[in-house]
C-alpha cells in the first residue's frame, strides 16, 4: 500500500507541473500525438504546424457558437509507450473529445486500440499503412493508404515505356513495407516484371550494394518505398553509381517532400511521385495556405503539414456538425465528412478511409523542386 | 470508485504497466551483474518472451495461464545456446556480443513473415494486468531478496568483487554465472509476456540496441547492492519522461542532464547499501 | 560487378574506420565506454556546415577547423563529466551512465536548436560528380575518405609507436596507477585523448556528412553500434584493429547485400561478431587479457 502512495503522489505531482497554464472551461479539448522529439522529430514537428496553422483560422471564429478549440499536441519521441501514455493523459486528463495522429503507423498500432476502447474518434493524419482503420470503429484516417496512390504512379511510369522495374524498400518499419507490398502488387497487376527486390534500414546511409547490383540487371524503372531521408541517400547513390536519367526512379509517399530536393539535389530530377497534394496546386484555397504556412513559420509546408492542416478543418467541422463536444455524435459526424481543403473534396468510406483518390496526380522532380509530370 | 479516479487510474494504466515491465526487466539485468557480468541480452531475452507469447496467443489461441509461464522456454533455450561460448567472455566484450544476439534477432523477425515483419504482430489481447505483474515482480524480489541474504548471495558478491579470489575461495563461478545468466532469461522473458499483452501491438525494433542500453541504466542509475535499488532506477527512468512532459521540446534535455547530475553525485547508484548478512563471516 | 561491390565494401569500410578511430583510441586509452563520442561526430559535420554555408569559408579551412573544434568541446564535456568520477574512484561503469545521460541531453539540444530536419552542404564545397576507372565509379568525396583514413592511422601508429607521448599513452592505457606513479600526469594525457579522440570524430562527421550528403543532428547515433563492433572486433585501444576490422564490415556487409540477400546484411555482421569473439574472445588481434569491466 506504502509503494502505491508513493506512486499517487508522484503522479500528483505530474498533473501539477502540466497543468495548462490558464485553460478557458469554454474551450473543446482536441489532443495530438505526434513526435515532437527524437531522430524522427521532422516528421512530427510539420504536422503540428499545419494543425496550429488551421487551428488560428478556425478560433477566428470560432465553433459551436463562439466557442474555442484548445489543442493540446504531446511527444510520442517515435516511441510506442510514450505515444500510449500520452493518448491516456490526452483522453484522461485533459479530456480530449478527439485525438488526432499519431505520427507513425506502427504508433497507432499501439495508441489505435486504447482510443478505440474508449470510444475517442481517432484521426491519423500521416498514417498509411494496411489494416490502421481496421483496429476498430472510432479509428480513421486522413491520408491516402499507399494502395490508392502507387498504382497511380506506376501507370504512367509505364506508360512512359516501362517494363522492368527494380523494387527497394525500407524493411524495419510499417510504412514503407506497406508501401513496398503495394508497389509489389502495382507491378504484378500491370504485368511488369520485377527483376530484383532489395531492402535496407531506415537508417541507412550505405545504398552502393544494392544499386550495383540493380545497375548490371538493366531495369527500366527503380521503385523505393521509404520514408525521404533514406530515399534521398538511394538517389544520390544512384546517380553517383552511374544510373543515368534512362532509369525511371519512381517514390512511394515518403518520398513526397520537398526535402528530397533538398538533400538530393539535381540527382533526383526526373523521380516521379504520386500525391494527393503538391504545393504548386493552383486552386486559391492551396495557395493562401501555402502563402500563410511561409508567413507564419518562414518555410514551404510539405505534405505532411498540408494533410494536418485539412484534417484540422475536418474535425472542426465534425464536431460543429456534432452541435456538441461528444465522442460518440463526434464520430458520427466525422463518418458523414464532406468537405473540401487544400487536398481537393474529401470524404471517408464506410471503413473511414479516405473515399476518393481522385485528387492523385503525379509530380516528377526537376531542378530540385516538384511539378506536374508530363 | 470516484470518477476521476477511476479516470486517473485510466490515464496512467500504461505507466503504470510499464512501470512493472521495466522493474521485472531492471531485476533481469541484476541479477547477470550481481555476479559482475557485463551482460545485456535482457532486450533479446525480452523480445523472444514477447514474440513466442504473442504467437502462441494470435495463433495457437493458448490460454494466458499457460502463455506466461512458457514464454520463458525460447529465452532460456537461448540462453542456454549462448551460456557456454558466451561466458568464457568478460566485461565490455561480454556486453557487445550479448547485444549482437538482439541485433540477429531483429533481422530475424523483420526477414520472416510469421513474425509479422516490419508491421509487427497486432492485436494481442489484453491478458495481463496490475495482479500479474506486480505479483511477479513482488514474488521476483522476493527471492532474489532472500538468495542475496544466503551464502549464494555472499558468493554472488565475492565474484563480483574478484573473480579469481571467489575462485579460489571454491566458488563454482561458471555454474553461478550460467545460472544468473537463465534467472535473467526467466526475468526478461516474463517481462515480454506481460509487455505484449497490455500493449496489443509488438514491433521488431523494440528490443535491439538502444533498449538493451535503456535496461542496463535501470541498473547503474538505481544501484547493484540490493535488488529494489535497480527497480527504483527503472521506476525513475521510467517516470521521468512523462513528468517533464511540462517542458516540451526540452523534454528529452532535462531527462539528460538529470541523469547527469544523479550519477556525478551518487556513482554508485541511487540506493547504494548493501544487503545486510547474519551468521558466518 | 564484383569490382564496384569491392570497391563499395572498401569505401564503407573506410566510414566505419574512420568513425572507429577516436572511439578506440579513447576507449583503450582512459577505458571509459565514452557514449558522448557520437555527439562529436556530430558536432563536427555541423561546425563544418556552419563554416561552409554561413561564413562561405572555402572547405580546406573548414574542416581542420570544425575538427579542432570539435577536440576542444570534447576536452570541455569529458573532463566535466568524467573528472569527478575519475577523483572519486567510481566504478567505471558510472562514467558509461554519466556520459549516457549526457548525450541524450545533447542529442535532444542540437535538435532543438537546429531544427530535426537532414541539412546538406553547399554543392560548390565539393564536385558530386563520379570519376570512373576500370569500370569502378568513385566520387570526390569517397577519395577523401580513403586518403584521409589512411593517413590518419598512419599518423596515429606513428604517434603510439614513434614518440615519448605515445609510450606515455601506452603506459597509460596498460596500467594508469602505475603511469601515474611513475609521473605521467594522467589528467592532462587524459584531456589530451579526449582531444584527439573529439578531433577524430569531428573530422569523420565532415567527411562522412560530405560524403552522403546528409547532416542531421543523430547521425552520431546511428554510427555508435558499427563503431562498438569495429572497436571490439579490432581490440580496444588497437589502431590498426580498428582499420582492418572496420574494413572487414564494410566488406563483408557488401558482399552480403549484393550476393546474398541485402535483408541479412546486418544478420551477418553481427553473426560474424558473435564468431569473432567466441573464437577469440579478445579481440580478432588481441592478446588474451582478462580485464573486468
Amino acid at each position: 500500500m506504502n509503494r502505491r502512495h508513493l506512486l499517487t503522489t508522484a503522479l500528483a505531482g505530474a498533473t501539477v507541473t502540466a497543468l495548462p497554464a490558464f485553460a478557458q472551461p469554454a474551450a473543446i479539448q482536441v489532443g495530438a500525438v505526434e513526435i515532437l522529439t527524437g531522430p524522427a522529430a521532422a516528421y512530427g514537428i510539420a504536422i503540428k504546424a499545419g494543425l496550429e496553422l488551421a487551428l488560428d483560422a478556425i478560433n477566428l471564429k470560432g465553433i459551436l457558437g463562439g466557442q474555442k478549440i484548445a489543442l493540446t499536441v504531446e511527444d510520442s519521441a517515435g516511441d510506442k509507450n510514450q505515444a500510449i501514455n500520452a493518448a491516456r493523459k490526452l483522453i484522461g486528463r485533459d479530456k480530449a473529445v478527439v485525438i488526432i495522429g499519431p505520427t507513425l503507423s506502427n504508433e497507432m498500432f499501439a495508441v489505435g486500440p486504447v482510443t478505440n476502447e474508449r470510444k475517442i474518434p481517432t484521426v491519423g493524419t500521416s498514417t498509411t499503412a494496411a489494416g490502421i482503420t481496421e483496429i476498430g470503429p472510432y479509428i480513421f484516417r486522413t491520408s491516402l493508404p499507399e494502395s490508392d496512390v502507387v498504382p497511380v504512379t506506376f501507370k504512367k511510369a509505364q506508360a512512359r515505356g516501362m517494363k522492368t522495374v527494380a523494387l527497394m524498400y525500407a524493411n524495419d518499419d510499417a510504412f514503407s513495407k506497406s508501401g513496398y507490398d503495394v508497389m509489389k502488387a502495382s507491378a504484378d497487376k500491370l504485368g511488369v516484371k520485377i527483376v530484383a527486390t532489395e531492402t535496407f534500414g531506415s537508417k541507412d546511409t550505405d545504398f552502393s550494394a544494392q544499386l550495383t547490383k540493380i545497375k548490371a540487371l538493366k531495369p527500366d524503372a527503380i521503385a523505393i518505398s521509404a520514408l525521404v531521408e533514406p530515399v534521398s541517400g538511394v538517389v544520390l547513390q544512384a546517380r553517383q553509381l552511374g544510373i543515368g536519367p534512362e532509369v525511371q526512379l519512381i517514390g512511394g509517399n515518403g518520398s513526397n517532400s520537398p526535402k528530397l530536393g533538398d538533400i538530393a539535389g539535381k540527382a533526383a530530377d526526373g523521380m516521379i511521385v504520386g500525391s494527393p497534394w503538391f504545393i504548386a496546386k493552383p486552386d486559391e484555397v492551396n495557395q493562401k495556405f501555402v502563402a500563410a504556412f511561409k508567413a507564419k513559420y518562414n518555410k514551404d509546408p510539405d505534405q505532411f503539414a498540408a494533410q494536418a492542416y485539412d484534417c484540422m478543418f475536418i474535425v472542426a467541422a465534425a464536431i460543429e456538425r456534432a452541435g456538441a463536444a461528444d465522442s460518440e455524435k463526434i464520430t458520427a459526424a466525422l463518418a458523414k465528412t464532406s468537405f473540401s481543403g487544400v487536398m481537393g473534396p474529401f470524404a471517408f468510406t464506410s471503413g473511414r478511409d479516405p473515399a476518393s483518390a481522385d485528387g492523385v496526380v503525379v509530380l516528377e522532380m526537376n531542378g530540385g523542386k516538384f511539378g506536374i509530370a508530363k | 470508485m470516484p470518477p476521476w479516479l477511476d479516470d486517473f487510474f485510466w490515464t496512467y494504466q500504461n505507466l503504470v504497466y510499464a512501470l512493472g515491465v521495466n522493474g521485472l526487466l531492471a531485476l533481469s539485468i541484476y541479477v547477470v551483474l550481481a555476479v559482475g557480468q557485463l551482460s545485456l541480452g535482457q532486450a533479446a531475452f525480452m523480445g523472444l518472451g514477447a514474440y513466442s507469447s504473442a504467437i502462441m496467443t494470435l495463433k495457437f489461441k493458448l490460454p494466458f495461464l499457460l502463455v506466461l509461464p512458457a514464454s520463458c522456454i525460447v529465452p532460456v533455450a537461448f540462453a542456454l545456446l549462448i551460456g557456454g561460448p558466451t561466458l568464457r567472455l568478460s566485461g565490455v566484450y561480454l556486453a557487445i556480443a550479448t547485444i549482437g544476439l538482439g541485433e540477429v534477432l531483429r533481422a530475424v523477425y523483420l526477414n520472416i513473415d510469421w513474425f509479422g515483419g516490419a508491421l509487427g504482430l497486432s492485436g494481442i489481447p489484453e491478458r495481463a494486468g496490475i495482479g500479474s505483474i506486480y505479483g511477479l515482480l513482488a514474488a521476483a524480489l522476493a527471492v532474489l531478496w532472500i538468495i542475496g541474504r544466503s551464502h549464494i548471495g555472499r558468493a554472488m558478491e565475492a565474484m563480483r568483487t574478484d573473480e579469481t579470489a571467489a575462485e579460489v575461495m571454491g566458488i563454482n563461478v561458471p555454474r553461478y554465472r550460467l545460472g544468473a545468466l537463465l534467472a535473467s532469461a526467466v526475468l526478461a522473458g516474463l517481462a515480454g509476456a506481460l509487455s505484449a499483452h497490455v500493449s496489443s501491438f509488438i514491433g521488431p525494433n523494440e528490443y535491439g540496441f538502444e533498449p538493451a542500453v535503456t535496461i542496463l541504466s535501470f541498473a547503474l542509475l538505481g544501484g547493484i547492492g540490493t535488488p529494489i535499488a535497480p527497480v527504483l532506477g527503472a521506476w525513475i527512468l521510467t517516470l521521468l519522461p512523462e513528468l517533464l512532459r511540462g517542458l516540451a521540446d526540452f523534454r528529452l534535455v532535462f531527462n539528460g542532464v538529470i541523469i547527469v547530475i544523479a550519477v556525478l553525485f551518487l556513482p554508485n547508484g541511487i540506493l547504494p547499501f548493501r544487503l545486510r548478512r547474519h551468521g558466518r563471516p | 560487378m564484383l569490382g564496384q561491390q569491392l570497391a563499395n565494401g572498401l569505401i564503407l569500410g573506410a566510414t566505419y574506420a574512420l568513425f572507429a578511430l577516436g572511439f578506440t583510441l579513447m576507449f583503450g586509452v582512459i577505458r571509459v565506454i565514452n557514449l558522448v563520442y557520437g555527439f562529436y561526430f556530430t558536432a563536427g559535420a555541423f561546425i563544418a556546415l556552419y563554416l561552409t554555408r554561413n561564413l562561405g569559408w572555402p572547405m580546406a579551412v573548414a574542416f581542420p577547423a570544425a575538427a579542432i573544434a570539435s577536440g576542444v568541446m570534447a576536452i570541455g564535456i569529458d573532463g566535466l563529466l568524467l573528472t569527478r568520477l575519475r577523483r572519486v574512484g567510481a566504478p567505471e561503469l558510472a562514467s558509461l551512465m554519466v556520459t549516457l545521460g549526457a548525450v541524450l541531453a545533447l542529442y535532444a539540444t542540437a535538435t532543438a536548436l537546429l531544427g530535426p530536419d537532414i541539412k546538406r552542404f553547399p554543392a560548390s564545397v565539393i564536385g558530386a560528380e563520379a570519376m570512373e576507372f576500370a569500370a569502378i565509379r568513385i566520387t570526390q568525396a569517397q577519395v577523401l575518405i580513403l586518403l584521409a583514413t589512411i593517413v590518419l592511422v598512419g599518423g596515429l601508429l606513428a604517434l603510439m609507436h614513434g614518440t615519448r607521448l605515445g609510450l606515455a599513452l601506452r603506459a597509460m592505457a596498460e596500467n594508469p596507477d602505475a603511469a601515474g606513479l611513475m609521473g605521467i600526469d594522467t589528467i592532462r594525457l587524459a584531456a589530451l585523448v579526449s582531444f584527439i579522440s573529439g578531433a577524430l570524430a569531428g573530422a569523420g562527421g565532415v567527411l562522412i556528412g560530405l560524403n552522403f550528403n546528409a547532416i542531421q543532428p543523430y547521425m552520431g547515433e546511428a554510427m555508435m553500434l558499427r563503431g562498438f563492433v569495429v572497436i571490439i572486433v579490432g581490440g580496444l585501444g588497437d589502431i590498426r584493429g580498428a582499420l582492418i576490422a572496420g574494413l572487414l564490415l564494410g566488406i563483408v556487409e557488401v558482399l552480403t547485400a549484393g550476393y546474398i540477400a541485402s535483408g541479412l546484411k546486418e544478420a551477418v555482421a553481427f553473426a560474424i561478431l558473435v564468431a569473432v569473439l567466441w573464437s577469440r574472445p579478445a579481440g580478432l588481434f588481441g592478446r588474451a587479457v582478462t580485464r573486468r569491466a
